[in-house]
């Protein structure tokens, strides 16, 4: 079973997850991060609350968060249409993963950016900063560690998402497992993908704990 | 001295949380208060008195709930937002726990305020040297707080506080966190900025150490209201209140040995008198007194001795002592439930 076809077929499925992965994970980054900043930041003890607008966005993100991916896939499938003109493949994948995502995105960045100590922000705010030099030079500065720790747990997470995406027509490796493992029931190829995704999340893992601890100024061992 | 002078005015200053809800506490009510340019000004309460709440209400951490506050003649409490970020930035502060930027180093700390009032990379990284120069960290410019001591992170506040040019420095407990040897070092810091940048300072502290090594006048704060304030030494020598009885006598408070002597509380301050006035006292009432504690401090540059001594308990010996001691000119008060 594994000859040169098999190989092909399990590098595509490696470069479609991780296109899939990287792509929705950048899209929600780009939504999430700003969402989960003003979420930190309009909370009743933030430096601008606005406990309307906090509610709408967290209400929004809790209930995109507990619609199970799986469902959430299938109820997007005419969105997907509407802004990829499929549902199938890769690409189209990209939008339910980015629609689940977001919002992990943002409440991972929202609990980061409120762990800043709020002395830091305190002493900032004395020396007459505006609440946008405190986002970006103080809360996105002093964030940073916790930051890079929730991007990793977001990556595996998306990484787990496009996986299930093979279930309607995804592609990627988890699109391999369903048709090879559960339609076609040959195992073997099933575990193998299986140790490629361990593999996959262990990298991402130890990469996020490592630049993590890398970057944390805050420790005496840091020189 | 002139009104002129004044560069913080508080007029009926209140703080009220949670106002009109069952929650309602009054952190600070009716507050009035006069510092003057270039003095170092202290605040002394214990804690729950509201002292910082107070402080943070001269630059408007927090909004006071009531009264207004004017630093150099102008009204603070009525600004807008962008003109109060402007006047922030001519009063500098400083915090028990530093509130240093973390994952920057000390040189980037210090250029945080130049770099917010549109100094460029260049030219704050310049001025932050100067300063980390002047507070005497000029080796530790690349070190991150973790790396340094509590004495070399407050440094880097000061700094810190400093790259504005301040007109005034607040000081919230700033040396509370901090070792005695540390302490000392760093208030003897905090008075060489004020006597030669001319800073004026306000200390914000619950250590009448803090209040007697460095201020000039004091304020006492308790239960929300000033309760006293003056010349420290005026404070020291004749403490009108409980609150401010009880934060200048020796640490740990002061028990009689039993229930029934009266206790005295003796000033000295070097000029009153060279006789030795207990051992006189003693012989010419022909009876002892116990010494229940006594030490020595130093104020605004002068040593000041202050003694308590609990009196005999037999009938008229007290008065006959409190009348010598009258008649020998020493300033006594008479301790009672402290």
């Amino acid at each position: 079973m594994f000859d040169s076809k098999f190989l092909g077929l399990i590098a595509t499925g490696f470069l479609e997850t991780v296109y899939m992965t990287v792509s929705a994970s950048l899209i929600s980054y780009i939504i999430g991060l700003p969402l989960g900043l003003f979420l930190s930041v309009s909370r009743p003890e933030g430096i601008a609350p606005n406990p309307g607008l906090n509610r709408f966005f967290g209400t929004v993100v809790n209930l995109l968060r507990s619609v199970p991916f799986v469902i959430l896939l299938v109820a997007a499938i005419p969105l997907t249409r509407f802004v990829m003109g499929t549902s199938i493949g890769s690409s189209a994948t990209i939008v339910p993963l980015v629609i689940a995502s977001f919002p992990i995105v943002a409440r991972s960045v929202e609990a980061s950016a409120s762990s800043v100590r709020h002395g830091v922000i305190e002493a900032a705010q004395s020396m007459g900063a505006t609440n946008m030099q405190i986002i970006t030079r103080v809360i996105l500065r002093e964030a940073v560690p916790s930051l890079i720790t929730g991007a990793a747990s977001s990556l595996i997470t998306v990484l787990g998402f496009s996986a299930m995406a093979g279930v309607c027509g995804g592609g990627g490796l988890g699109s391999i497992v369903i048709n090879y493992g559960y339609y076609r029931g040959e195992t073997g190829i099933m575990y193998v993908l299986i140790v490629i995704l361990v593999i996959m999340v262990q990298i991402i893992q130890e990469a996020g704990a490592r630049l993590s601890v890398k970057a944390d100024r805050n420790t005496k061992n840091n020189n | 001295m002139s009104a002129n002078d004044v560069i913080i005015h508080i007029e009926g200053l209140g703080k009220t949380y949670d106002e009109g809800k069952e929650t309602e506490v009054k952190a600070l009510e009716d507050v009035n208060l006069d510092i003057y340019r270039g003095e170092i000004f202290g605040i002394i309460g214990l804690s729950g008195a509201g002292k910082s709440t107070l402080v943070r209400c001269i630059n408007l951490l927090e909004r006071p709930t009531a009264g207004r506050v004017f630093i150099s003649g102008q009204e603070i409490t009525g600004m807008d937002e962008a003109d109060l970020r402007l006047a922030r930035r001519k009063i500098g502060m400083i915090f028990q726990d530093f509130n240093l930027l973390e994952q920057v180093n000390a040189l980037d700390n210090v250029c945080f305020p130049l770099r917010i009032s549109g100094y460029t990379k260049l030219d704050a990284e310049k001025r932050a040297a100067e300063l980390l120069d002047r507070v005497g960290l000029s080796g530790r410019a690349g070190a991150f707080p973790s790396q340094l001591s509590g004495g070399q992170k407050q440094r880097v506040a000061i700094a810190r506080a400093l790259a504005s040019d301040p007109e005034v420095l607040l000081c919230d407990e700033a040396v509370s966190a901090l070792d005695p040897t540390t302490t000392i070092q760093i208030l003897e810091l905090l008075q060489e900025i004020n006597r030669e940048l001319g800073v004026t300072i306000v200390m914000i502290t619950h250590e009448m150490k803090v209040i007697e090594k460095i201020c000039s006048r004091v304020a006492i704060i308790a239960d929300s209201h000033i309760v006293e304030s003056g010349n420290v030494s005026d404070v020291f020598r004749n403490p009108r209140t409980d609150a401010a009885k009880k934060l200048i006598l020796p640490s740990g408070g002061v028990e009689p040995f039993d229930g029934n002597g009266r206790l005295l509380r003796l000033v000295f301050d070097g000029t009153t008198t060279d006789k030795p006035i207990v051992a006189n006292m003693v012989l010419s009432c022909g009876e002892p007194v116990s010494i229940v504690a006594a030490d020595t401090k130093q104020i605004d540059g002068k040593t000041f001795g202050q003694l308590i001594i609990q009196l005999p308990s037999g009938t008229g010996s007290a008065e006959r002592m409190m009348a010598y001691l009258d008649s020998e000119n020493i300033t006594y008060t008479e301790e009672t439930d402290v």
